[in-house]
């Protein structure tokens, strides 16, 4: 166990450390968007089910800065490690291979959380003076399984990514070839009831769909896809992520950059 | 029991070289009895970062086994890693965190929790408590490497690796870190060291290995190593002037020599004798 929270306690110290960069300027840019597309574009906007677009975009930017910021930091925690050698210090101590992903996992969590739970309070205090009228979540239970498990989803894919990439602009071709489009492409912005039916259909490939459907039901009590699926994908997300993170770090190469 | 046992160890690592993989270690085996300083000595690539790599588990070997204190650390890391603590060749440059952190940390890797005497005490017997807010990237190199020892004794470890602990430690400092690490060999902990100072492994191992392009050449004391493979010179000068100089294995006595090289002991007006060293022995046997 001391083990275990020692790896933890070093997570949350690192990203602390660095707080403007991994706490505020995630929530800066959210800010942005909210202000933006919520409040500029959205009164424009009307979506088919009657839900101000405001409202709409709150769930979607909270995914957006709980997944971006989970794989950020179990990602660069990997990736500094790699610089600086103090992998090695993990990996010739007694620690099962296990309590890294996890401990990982659960760095990720938490500053995903954060920076998602700072974006939704600034979501709300835009939606209170835009609509005159509180965002209440409908589902708070159903919305903490959804941090959990997109939390760990992103933080253990992190771990993988990182861990596999052998320079740096690897990593970053990730973020911005795969992970990008697939948050843009799931619904982050937009409902995929607008979409022709060839794109609904992509778009229910695409894991991080059903994570903001579910954010999305949890908060507003209306979404794109039945809740069930949206819980029974992200449940097997983080149960094949983690394997991929498992898998990583017993055949990775931890060789310095 | 040994401290350490390498069975028959190969390496090969994957990643080409060349166009064709290379194979660090092709076969090594030696023991180390617990309680002294092993000295493992060879030229730059003979693979012994890749041996002390595989003691940590850090590269697993190809085929052999390798057990420190009779258990294997391919099936039993979780154990054998307690017992070890390891100086890395290369400087870890952990960049967010202070000495103390980092030294916390460490011992929180091994499950200790308040660790707060063992580590001051490191910190003053390797001068580092004065430095110990200071960040990795603010240390100089030597006082980096002393951080480095530091770390890998939070745990009271029974067997320290060093591989080359001395790389870039001024003369001073050296001396007191070979006291130092006399110290920890009387309070019973087993020593393997590598280094390139010769001198340094001949006055402090109690047994030397020398490896080479991945096989072990000789395995035995240092003594024994240089009456096997060292000369001794021996510089005679004669009554009438004349001087000469003979070449001789170090197992030779003076008698022997002046014998087979039929030398009047009468005729000797002076004799000196320059003994075999380890850097001779060394050389020899890795030219070969
Ligand atoms: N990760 C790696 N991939 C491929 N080859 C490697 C790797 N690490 C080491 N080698 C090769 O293995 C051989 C042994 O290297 P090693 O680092 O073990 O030598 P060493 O005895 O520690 O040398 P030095 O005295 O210079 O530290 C060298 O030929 C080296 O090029
Ligand atoms: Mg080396």
């Amino acid at each position: 166990m001391i083990i275990f929270f020692t790896l933890v306690r070093r997570e949350i110290k690192r990203f602390l450390k660095v707080v403007i960069q991994t706490v505020i300027s995630p929530v800066i840019s959210s800010f942005l968007y909210l202000l933006v597309f919520g409040v500029s574009l959205g009164s424009s906007v009307q979506l088919k089910s009657g839900i101000p677009y405001l409202s709409f975009l709150i769930p979607g930017l909270m995914v957006m800065g709980l997944i971006n910021n989970a794989f950020q930091n179990s990602s660069s925690s990997v990736v500094t490690s790699k610089f600086s050698g103090d992998l090695e210090d993990i990996r010739v101590a007694p620690i099962p291979h296990s309590y890294i992903v996890w401990a990982m996992g659960l760095g990720g969590i938490i500053r995903g959380s954060l920076v998602a739970m700072v974006t939704g309070l600034v979501g709300m205090a835009f939606h209170y003076m835009q609509l005159s009228e509180f965002l209440w979540i409908k589902h708070p239970a159903l919305l903490l399984y959804f941090f959990i498990t997109g939390g760990l989803m992103f933080a253990f894919l992190g771990i993988f990514v990182a861990v596999l990439a052998n320079t740096f602009d690897q990593l970053s071709a990730f973020s911005s070839f795969i992970l990008l489009p697939l948050t843009y492409l799931g619904g982050v912005f937009i409902s995929i009831e607008s979409l022709h039916p060839a794109w609904q259909f992509v778009s229910k490939l695409n894991p991080l769909f059903y994570l903001i459907n579910g954010f999305r039901y949890s908060m507003l009590g209306e979404s794109d896809i039945g809740i069930g699926s949206s819980i029974l994908v992200t449940l097997t997300g983080v149960a094949v992520t983690f394997a991929m993170a498992s898998f990583s770090l017993k055949k990775g190469s931890f060789s310095r950059w | 029991m040994n401290a350490l046992e390498v069975v028959d160890v190969k390496k090969t690592y994957k990643d080409k070289v060349a166009g064709r993989p290379v194979e660090a270690l092709k076969g090594v085996s030696f023991s180390i009895k617990p309680g002294g300083i092993f000295g493992l000595l060879g030229p730059n690539g003979a693979g012994k970062t890749t041996l002390i790599a595989s003691i940590t588990t850090l590269e697993e070997p190809s085929s052999g086994d390798i057990r420190v204190f009779g258990d294997s650390v391919l099936s039993h890391p979780l154990k054998t890693k307690m017992k070890v603590g390891v100086v890395h060749q290369e400087v870890i440059n952990t960049g967010f965190f202070s000495v103390s952190e980092i030294l916390d940390f460490q011992s929180g890797y091994y499950g200790i929790y308040k660790n707060k005497e063992r580590c001051d005490y490191l910190m003053q017997k390797l001068s580092l408590y004065e430095h110990r807010h200071k960040k990795v990237k603010q240390l100089s190199g030597g006082m980096k490497r002393r951080l480095m020892i530091a770390k890998a004794l939070v745990h009271s470890p029974k067997l320290l690796l060093l591989d080359e602990p001395t790389a870039g430690v001024d003369v001073g400092l050296r001396e007191s870190l070979w006291k130092f690490v006399y110290e920890l060999k009387n309070e019973g902990v087993s020593i393997l060291l590598t280094t390139h100072y010769l001198e340094e492994a001949e006055q402090m191992c109690e047994q030397v290995a020398i490896i080479n392009k991945g096989e072990l050449l000789y395995n035995g004391t240092p003594k024994n190593m240089i009456a096997d493979y060292s000369q001794k010179k021996m510089i005679l000068t004669m009554k009438n002037g004349n001087v000469h100089q003979f070449t001789e294995s170090q197992k030779l006595g003076i008698s022997d020599v002046l014998a087979k090289h039929h030398v009047d002991i009468n005729q000797i007006q002076d004799i000196k004798i320059e003994e075999g060293r380890l850097e001779d022995a060394f050389s020899k046997m890795v030219a070969l």
